[in-house]
């Protein structure tokens, strides 16, 4: 009954609930989309459940900055990925005419 | 106030999963992230939640909407085999990792240990900037150079002869 408690009023438990929760919704549009750009929303959703497990850990073993210094450079690279990400998309629409990943079954057209 | 930014962020994700349309599943994305960025300043980290904003809610979400509109793609086309094995299967997954994740969460004995801590002082600019300067400048360069080449390596991949 506590441990309800602490969950719903923010404890650490109640962070590190949703950050699973939200990785698991973003593997879920990983694996039940077609469309590509779902799936990329997707991995977008999984990083950012990191994040909130990451930043949680950080505030509850005493606010140091090191937890944001690796968030600045997460998302840094998040930038990154998403950059270089959506020009693959571009790509392969380029390719294929379209971004359903069924068609993109073949690494030979 | 943690439920309400809890709630944003969940929900935002699965209507994001469920959504035909791909330019509101990205807005239901923009959802998403304002509720982690909440759950950031309720993390008494307003530094992260700004960041989180300016970066993914701006850049990242600007980006993938540009992409969407410009390949013109708003629907997700008819499937051109129904799959209901691998249905199935990944739904079985997905449940068996959040029920035995929600097991380990709420029956962990060191999560539960570290629940009394008070909040700490909120984190500003000035304490980030001496940690990032001091001890992580060489990482921070490196991180420079990788924006270099992520930026060189799109404009390569879109070009379409070089």
């Amino acid at each position: 009954m506590t441990s309800l408690h602490s969950i719903l009023s923010g404890g650490l438990q109640g962070y590190i609930l949703v950050s699973l929760l939200l990785f698991l919704t973003g593997l879920g549009a990983v694996l039940g989309r077609r469309s590509i750009l779902v799936q990329f929303m997707g991995v977008e959703l999984m990083l950012n459940a990191a994040n909130v497990a990451l930043l949680a850990f950080a505030r509850f073993r005493g606010g140091d900055a090191q937890g944001t210094v690796f968030y600045l450079f997460i998302i840094a690279v998040a930038a990154c990925e998403a950059a270089v990400g959506l020009a693959l998309v571009v790509g392969l629409y380029r390719h294929r005419q379209s971004t359903d990943t069924d068609r993109a079954d073949a690494l030979k057209q | 106030m943690f439920i309400l930014f809890a709630l944003l962020t969940l929900a935002g994700a699965v209507a994001l999963t469920f959504q035909r349309n791909l330019v509101v599943a990205g807005l239901c994305l923009v959802l998403s992230f304002m509720g982690v960025a909440g759950l950031f300043l309720l993390l008494a980290n307003p530094v992260a939640a700004a960041l989180q904003i300016i970066v993914y809610s701006g850049a990242i979400v600007v980006l993938l909407l540009f992409v969407i509109m410009l390949l013109n793609e708003h629907q997700e086309e008819p499937a051109q085999r129904s799959r209901p094995l691998q249905r199935w299967l990944s739904a079985l997954l997905l449940a068996g990792l959040a029920a035995g994740a929600v097991r380990l969460v709420t029956g962990s004995a060191a999560l539960r240990g570290l629940e009394g801590v008070p909040v700490p002082a909120a984190m500003n600019l000035d304490r980030l900037g001496q940690a990032l300067f001091s001890d992580h400048l060489l990482a921070f360069e490196v991180v420079g150079l990788l924006l270099l080449a992520a930026m060189v390596g799109a404009v390569a991949l879109v070009k379409r002869d070089l």
